[in-house]
């Protein structure tokens, strides 16, 4: 006994020193009482048994103690610029410094439509039932509705699937534009979220860029106009587009929109790889202009919504989508 | 959906097999829904000939190989004939028989059955057991048309529509693909395409809107407007409906048929069905899915006399009602699923037999020994439809068809047309149609509308005569009233409901691709710009320069990053339907999402950066805004570390490092940053992952207003995320930023030179930095006539305890004279002695 309390000692004494206090367990004085123990007949490890045990914990915690002074660091004087005896440190090497490509390309993106007269409005992370789905003419039971398809928090609240949601809170907000006889221009960029196993090709997080346009006289011709002179200048050449009916709640009608396939995008040459669908879009819904307190039967307008990622993975040939969130350096720095 | 254009045809009044395949999927994708894929059906039937056995001899060295003679009218010119010009064909087939008519797939062709297969098999001429095959003759499921493989498919009169059809076509040489349809195309449609087009989701109606689109008026076939008489009697079957919830099920109509032969169906019907991927199972499964694929309307044969089994007593009672908590239904397959009580089910006699619109039950399932059926032909709630098949993962043809909303007007007409065709085909006595309608089934109303409101939302300049040619070609009933037009959808048309959707259907028929394309006019008034948007840009120009890296991480996170981060879950917006565990919270501020992609870059290598992130955080505490939903912080957060050996060649704490990042983005904002201690455990999460006591609250120094936090890591937090303890970070307000953001602070020139003088101070070490600096500035401000320029230099600890001086660079001028040395030392005096006073500083 008295052998294991001058062992303690010891050890204590020498744990005080260590670098690395969890190496104490290992120290050969404590494997020799452990070899002592092993040597005895069982019947008589009982009581030294325990004690070395009881040792072993004691410099287990104290150790665990050591380890967590050394990982808490002593107070520092924040309202300096710079730490005692030490210069002001630099900045990282600008070169190594890079701006993530989807926000780069929405940026440009912007930039595009800024020109073209329209305001950018960003779009809510969290929503409620009546701006993603009410407003918009989604009716009662309609699946987008249940939580198959969207995400909802416990309280009933909506990661929005589509930047959609801002629809109705941005024709309000630029209503007065119509009584001012200018047109309600506005695009919508933000960070949307679907139920959606992730993939090489599929993100349950993305970006969307929507876009509306109300004022008197506003048909269909005009929405292709704006669509193409806007594809026009993003891929920098005169391009076909197409529209392809489809379906949505909030518009009517409702199209898919697809250009040309610029040729250096091109993979074959079957009609799918001629054509690149990059956006929903239609003329907005008369209950939905009505919603936001807009006479349908005065004005009428055009709304549109697409993906960002998708236009970066083909402008790099990024080969998953996986990368744009992955925060990878060695993804981001070839953006630097 | 896949549409036949042979079925298109057959029930067409007008001629769409004229129209060139390609133009027709064109002219679908521009005016009626994109086109996932168009096959040439008859190219998979290339080099099959109809072909006669002319002789069947047992092979030599095979106890069940036949040697045939096979004449194939000569048409195959690559192929080794006999003298009488027959080709020699070996057959494994047991019912192979001389004077047979089948189907002989020459050399050189590949095997339908395996046409969608990766590596497709290709016939030859090879030796089978030491006798040259040339090809082959094909079973029904070689031939890609049923799964029968019972042995080769024999070619006789009663497959083939018509007695007229098998005449002109059962003889050698006639190409395979001639017969039975098979020389088709099928349009594979996107299916989101047609979700308000229930009517699409029939051959029927995609074959009128077929037509519509290249011109031509269409009209249906007469079944399809009226329903056919069907004669009914007593047939012994006692049958009664019942419905419990005409809600969700509006209509509801079933009718038996008794002494039917359940048997293989037609030939051409198989056919049919392979070709738009629908199995054949037997006449009477295939007769309900060829009107189901038809129309779009699905309907289900159940087995009276297990209806009767499984239901008890001698009669049966069908109908829908909502299914009890603890039931459970076995589906056809064998399947049992745990009944939902929203599901809907079918009853016999109040027992579950099938799981409404979605499958039948296994119990009364049609077999090979049922002679008498129930069929039914129902309506039922779209979305609770789609619900039951969402909870058990059943996804059927006919959920994909009633989830889109089927009119209940058609029940009526597919279930009459459907009872002849089986009555017609196995003979039969049908009883009596039971038929259950609540009061207020939607009926089409006319729709007024001018031809201005349709061409002020087209573009368009369409007269109204040109208006009622394109709208009566898909059935439309329009009427000119006065200069308006009134139109009627057709009741298979449930989606028209207001004066756009007709605006919606003359631009799909005329063609929105020939609309004029116009820009919008507008005033030359600039758009207004974002500010929020402007400070990111700025933000990111600015830390990208400083060498940071921007980042995009998940709003969604596991509760563990949270915790481990010091904060709480219950302040964090939790999803309930969540992919994962991973995905669980609404991360409560960036931070957390940053410390964590920290690890994995020192990793991979990265020895010292920095990562930002631009976004949105959502906090309970915060409550909801006016608009009632949670308020939505715009946050910039920042982290920073140095491996081991970086951080010991470049000494000094992280903080500095991280506050050198933030003073360098405030300095893009205009601003200057004050920095000022933590209290002890402040109340907000954004606060928590950080180590109070090498942390700062940061101000914008000229407004007061609060920007965010800064500092270093708690060791617990470290641990966590395995950072080294040379990290630091921010998470301050991009809002705040944006609102203090002001012009670049400059200062003109002066016309006399100044001094620069370099001054240390000592202190006590109680005494901060900022306190110094402040007390400096105070003085410096109170030399009015002078321009004073101090910048900090560093901080030294002599080797007096508790003290620690402070080098400061002073550049020292004045408007109107260059400042002499006497001037500058005395100035320098006055300010010196002001800061002793104020904060006990001396001069070293």
């Amino acid at each position: 006994m008295d052998k294991i309390q001058a062992t303690k000692q010891l050890l204590l004494e020498r744990l005080a020193s260590l670098d690395a206090p969890k190496s104490i367990l290992r120290a050969p004085e404590l494997k020799a009482l452990f070899d002592e123990l092993s040597k005895l007949p069982s019947e008589q490890r009982g009581e030294l048994g325990r004690a070395v045990n009881l040792l072993r914990q004691e410099l287990e915690q104290a150790a665990a103690e050591r380890e967590g002074q050394a990982e808490t660091l002593p107070p520092i004087d924040v309202t300096a610029p710079f730490d005692i005896n030490a210069l002001r440190p630099s900045l990282l090497p600008a070169d190594q410094g890079s701006i993530h490509p989807l926000m780069a390309e929405l940026e440009y993106i912007l930039d595009i439509f800024y020109r073209m007269g329209f305001t950018a409005i960003e779009s809510r992370q969290i929503d409620d039932d009546y701006h993603m789905f009410e407003s918009l003419n989604f009716p009662a039971g309609h699946p987008a509705r249940d939580d198959y398809d969207t995400f909802m928090t416990e309280e009933g609240l909506i990661a929005p699937a589509h930047t959609s949601t801002m629809q109705n809170r941005v024709l309000k907000m630029l209503k007065t534009n119509l009584t001012n006889g200018e047109p309600i221009a506005a695009v919508i960029p933000g960070r949307v979220f679907r139920n959606e196993d992730v993939d090489v090709t599929h993100e349950h997080t993305f970006y969307q860029l929507e876009g509306i346009y109300v004022d008197k006289g506003i048909n269909v011709g005009n929405l292709v106009a704006v669509l193409r002179a806007f594809m026009s200048e993003y891929f920098g050449q005169e391009l076909k587009a197409k529209l392809q009916p489809f379906y949505f709640p909030f518009t009517e009608p409702s199209f898919e929109f697809a250009i040309e396939r610029p040729a250096a995008l091109r993979k074959g040459d079957t009609e799918a790889d001629m054509w690149l669908e990059l956006l929903g879009c239609g003329m907005i819904h008369p209950n939905v202009l009505t919603m936001a307190g807009i006479d349908p039967a005065v004005y009428t307008g055009f709304a549109w919504g697409g993906g960002i990622e998708r236009l970066v993975l083909m402008k790099y040939g990024i080969e998953d989508i996986r990368h744009f969130e992955s925060a990878k350096l060695s993804f981001l720095r070839q953006f630097a | 959906m896949k549409v036949s254009l042979n079925l298109a045809q057959y029930y067409s009044n007008v001629d769409l097999k004229s129209i060139p395949a390609d133009e027709l999927v064109k002219r679908v994708g521009a005016q009626l829904g994109a086109v996932e894929e168009a096959i040439d059906w008859g190219k998979r039937y290339d080099g099959i000939y109809v072909a006669k056995v002319v002789s069947c001899q047992p092979h030599p060295d095979s106890d069940h190989m036949h040697v045939c003679m096979v004449d194939d009218g000569g048409v195959v010119t690559d192929v080794d004939r006999n003298a009488d010009g027959l080709v020699q064909v070996v057959c494994g087939a047991p019912n192979v028989a001389e004077g047979q008519i089948v189907a002989w797939l020459s050399p050189g062709c590949t095997v339908p059955e395996t046409a969608d297969q990766t590596e497709p098999f290709v016939l030859g001429s090879r030796q089978l057991r030491g006798v040259t095959s040339n090809g082959m003759i094909g079973s029904a499921r070689e031939l890609g048309l049923a799964d029968e493989h019972e042995g080769i498919l024999i070619l006789s009169v009663d497959q083939f529509e018509s007695v007229e059809e098998a005449a002109r076509l059962m003889h050698p040489g006639t190409p395979f693909k001639q017969l039975l349809g098979l020389d088709d195309l099928i349009i594979d449609c996107e299916n989101k395409m047609f979700t308000h087009r229930p009517d699409c989701f029939g051959n029927l109606g995609v074959a009128r809107e077929l037509a519509g689109i290249s011109g031509l008026k269409f009209v249906s076939p007469d079944w399809y407007l009226q329903p056919l008489e069907v004669a009914t009697n007593d047939n012994g079957i006692n049958l009664q409906i019942k419905n419990d919830i005409p809600k969700l099920v509006p209509r509801f109509m079933a009718q038996s048929v008794s002494g039917v032969k359940v048997m293989p169906g037609p030939l051409w019907q198989q056919a049919s069905l392979s070709r738009v991927g629908i199995r054949p199972i037997n006449n009477l499964v295939d007769w309900s899915n060829y009107y189901m694929h038809l129309t779009g309307q699905p309907t289900h044969a159940f087995d009276y006399d297990k209806l009767l089994k499984v239901g008890g007593g001698d009669s049966v009672t069908l109908g829908p009602r909502l299914a009890k908590e603890g039931e459970q239904l076995k589906l056809l397959g064998g399947k049992v699923i745990n009944l939902d009580p929203a599901d809907m089910v079918i009853c016999a006699n109040d027992v579950p037999v099938g799981l409404a619109g979605v499958m039948g039950g296994a119990d009364t399932e049609v077999d090979e020994s049922t002679t008498r059926i129930v069929i039914e032909c129902a309506t039922f709630d779209m979305y609770t439809i789609r619900r039951s098949s969402m909870r058990h993962g059943l996804f059927t043809d006919a959920v994909t068809r009633y989830n889109k909303g089927q009119s209940p007007w058609q029940n009526p007409i597919v279930l009459a047309k459907l009872v002849s065709d089986i009555v017609a085909q196995t003979g039969g006595q049908t009883g009596a149609c039971h038929d259950f309608k609540a009061d207020d089934l939607k009926t089409n109303q006319p729709i007024r509308l001018s031809p201005d409101f349709i061409n002020q939302r087209l573009g368009s300049s369409l007269n109204i005569d040109e208006l009622h040619e394109l709208l009566v070609r898909v059935e439309m009933t329009v009427e000119k009233v006065y200069d308006d037009l009134s139109v009627t959808a057709p009741w298979w048309r449930m989606d028209i409901e207001i004066p756009e959707d007709i605006v919606e259907e003359v631009g799909r028929l005329y063609g929105f691709d020939k609309l004029p394309v116009v820009l919008p006019r507008r005033s030359a008034k600039a758009a207004d710009r974002d500010l929020l948007q402007d400070a990111k840009s700025l933000v990111r120009g600015s830390l990208a320069k400083a060498g940071a890296n921007e980042v995009l991480t998940y709003s969604f996170v596991h509760g563990d990053l949270i915790t481990k981060a010091g904060q709480d879950t219950k302040e964090a917006y939790q999803l309930r339907n969540a992919l994962s565990p991973e995905l669980q919270y609404y991360r409560l501020t960036l931070t957390p999402s940053l410390v964590a992609q920290m690890h994995p870059n020192l990793k991979a290598g990265y020895d010292q950066f920095a990562l930002f992130e631009i976004n949105k955080t959502h906090v309970k505490m915060h409550g909801l805004n006016d608009e009632n939903v949670p308020a939505e912080l715009n946050m910039i957060a920042l982290c920073y570390v140095a491996g081991e050996k970086t951080a010991k060649q470049q000494p000094g704490a992280a903080f500095y490092h991280a506050r050198r990042l933030l003073d360098q983005l405030a300095h893009g904002f205009g601003l200057t940053l004050r920095y000022e201690p933590l209290p002890n455990d402040p109340p907000y999460q954004v606060c928590k992952p950080f180590d109070w006591q090498r942390s700062a609250l940061v101000y914008d120094d000229a407004s007061g207003e609060f920007i965010g936090q800064i500092g270093e890591y708690t060791a617990n937090l470290r641990r966590n995320f395995k950072l080294p303890p040379h990290s630091a970070g921010f998470e301050i307000s991009l809002e705040a930023l944006a609102k203090c953001r002001r012009a670049l602070p400059y200062r003109s020139a002066s016309r006399f030179p100044s001094t620069t003088q370099d001054i240390t101070l000592e202190a006590d070490s109680t005494k901060t930095h900022g306190e110094i600096l402040a007390s400096l500035r105070r003085a410096a401000a109170d030399q009015s006539d002078y321009q004073i320029d101090i910048e900090p230099l560093s901080s030294f600890r002599p080797d007096t305890p508790d003290k620690v001086r402070h080098s400061f660079r002073l550049v020292v001028g004045h408007p109107q004279h260059t400042l002499k040395t006497e001037e500058a030392n005395q100035l320098l005096s006055r300010i010196e002695s002001a800061v002793g006073g104020d904060c006990g500083a001396t001069r070293i």
